[in-house]
C-alpha cells in the first residue's frame, strides 16, 4: 500500500500537467448519491451521474484538500496517495 | 489500471461484512464516523484498547461498524455498560455513542451522573434533532417551532442545549461540532478522547430523511448548507453584535477543567481502608 509520493500530489497543491493519475476514487456500490461532496467540493471536481452516483469529472482540478473523501459518509471515495492525510503509521497494516 | 486504495479509515472499519452501511444518504453519522476514527489514528491507540459503546437508534448503530471492543447495549444505558467497562480495567479507553434522544430522554438519567461522577471517558452525543429510527418523532433536543411526526404544528416545548446541561452536571470537557466542519471535528474528538475526565461532545448531525423532510429540507446538501450558515464558533461570536447572534448556535469548546477523576480518587479510597484496616488490626 505505500507508496512513494508522486510529483505534484502535495496537499493544496494542483497535479502538474501531464501527471496521468486519478487522484479519486469512488466505489459506485457503497456511494449512495446525497451529493455532499459534490456540492462542497471547492473545485468542482465531482459531478452527479445519471445513475445517482458521484463521478470524478474533472481530476484535473483536484487540489487535494480531502474535504469530499472527509464529507463522504459512506466511505465511498478513496484518493490514491496517503500524503496529506493522517501519517500512515507502521504496523497499522491488518 | 492502478490498484484501487482504500481509505486508510477502512482499516478501523469491518468493511468486508458490513458494508454499505445502512444509514440513510446524507445522514451524518457517517462522517463523524470518518471522524472518531481519523482522531483514534491520530492519538496512536491501538483497536484492542478502544471500547465502543451504544445504545440503540441510528447513532448506535455505529459499534457494528467500527473494529474495536465494541458494545451495543440496551436504550439509553450505553453509559453504564461503559461506566462498568471501565471500572472492570482502567486501561481501556472507552467511548460511547449515543444519539440525542437515547442520551438525553431514555438515558437522561445516566448522562448526568455519569458527568457528575467524572469517570475518565469520552461521550459523543449525536444531535439530528428527532427520532431517526423510529420514524421521526420529537425528542428533547427538537428546536422550538420545527415540525416532526408528532408535532406537526411545531414543537411547543424549548429544547435541551446538551452543553450547557453537561457543564452544569459536571462534565470536565465540554464541545459542540457539526459534521459539515469536519476537521474542526477531529481535532475537538482528539482533545475529548486525550481528556483525563469525562468529556462530551455534541455533534450536530443532519437527518434529511425524517426531520429534513419534515421541514422542507429533504436534501441533505440544503441540511449541510444550515449547518455551515447557522453556526458559529465560540471565537466568532465574541465579535459579533448580539443581534446577529440570534438564532445561531456556537460550536467549539465550551468547558475544559480539571478536577480529580473517578477511578483516582477510588484508588485512594481503597488506599485509605488498607491502612485503617492495617492499623485495627
Amino acid at each position: 500500500m505505500a507508496e512513494k509520493a508522486e510529483a505534484g500530489t502535495k496537499p493544496g497543491k494542483a497535479p502538474e500537467e501531464g501527471a496521468e493519475k486519478p487522484l479519486i476514487r469512488i466505489y459506485p456500490e457503497w456511494c449512495k448519491g446525497c451529493g455532499i461532496c459534490v456540492a462542497f467540493c471547492p473545485k468542482q471536481v465531482l459531478e452527479m451521474g445519471e445513475d445517482q452516483k458521484a463521478h470524478v469529472a474533472h481530476p484535473e482540478r483536484c487540489i487535494r484538500c480531502f474535504l469530499c473523501a472527509r464529507r463522504c459518509p459512506d466511505f465511498a471515495i478513496a484518493l490514491t496517495d496517503e500524503e496529506g492525510r493522517a501519517v500512515k503509521k507502521e504496523g497499522d497494516d491488518q | 489500471m492502478m490498484a484501487v486504495h482504500l481509505p486508510y479509515e477502512h482499516k478501523y472499519l469491518r468493511h468486508k461484512k458490513k458494508f454499505p452501511h445502512v444509514w440513510c444518504p446524507g445522514c451524518g453519522i457517517g462522517i463523524l464516523m470518518g471522524s472518531i476514527i481519523r482522531a483514534i489514528i491520530d492519538l496512536d491507540w491501538k483497536k484492542d484498547d478502544v471500547v465502543v459503546s451504544s445504545g440503540i437508534g441510528c447513532t448506535s448503530r455505529m459499534p457494528v461498524y467500527l473494529d474495536f471492543n465494541t458494545l451495543h447495549t440496551t436504550h439509553g444505558r450505553a453509559l453504564a455498560f461503559s461506566t462498568g467497562v471501565k471500572l472492570a480495567n482502567p486501561t481501556l479507553k472507552v467511548i460511547t455513542v449515543m444519539g440525542d434522544g437515547d442520551a438525553l430522554a431514555i438515558g437522561g438519567n445516566h448522562i448526568i451522573h455519569t458527568a457528575r461522577r467524572n469517570m475518565d471517558m469520552t461521550a459523543i452525543v449525536v444531535n439530528n434533532n428527532n427520532y431517526g429510527m423510529t420514524g421521526g418523532q420529537f425528542s428533547p433536543t427538537t428546536p422550538e417551532g420545527a415540525r416532526t411526526s408528532t408535532t406537526p404544528y411545531g414543537m411547543m416545548e424549548p429544547n435541551f442545549d446538551v452543553c450547557d446541561l453537561m457543564s452544569g452536571a459536571g462534565a470536565t470537557f465540554v464541545a459542540r461540532g457539526t459534521v459539515y466542519h469536519v476537521m474542526e471535528l477531529d481535532r475537538i474528538f482528539k482533545r475529548a478522547m486525550e481528556k483525563k475526565g469525562f468529556s462530551v461532545v455534541e455533534v450536530l448531525s443532519p437527518c434529511p430523511t425524517s426531520f429534513g423532510r419534515a421541514n422542507n429540507q429533504a436534501d441533505p446538501v440544503d441540511m449541510m448548507e444550515s449547518l455551515r450558515d447557522d453556526t458559529v464558533t465560540v471565537k466568532q461570536a465574541t465579535k459579533m453584535k448580539q443581534q446577529d447572534l440570534e438564532g445561531k448556535i456556537l460550536r467549539g469548546i465550551f468547558r475544559d477543567v480539571d478536577v480529580p477523576e473517578y477511578l483516582d480518587r477510588y484508588e485512594e479510597l481503597c488506599q485509605r481502608a488498607r491502612e485503617r484496616l492495617e492499623m485495627n488490626q
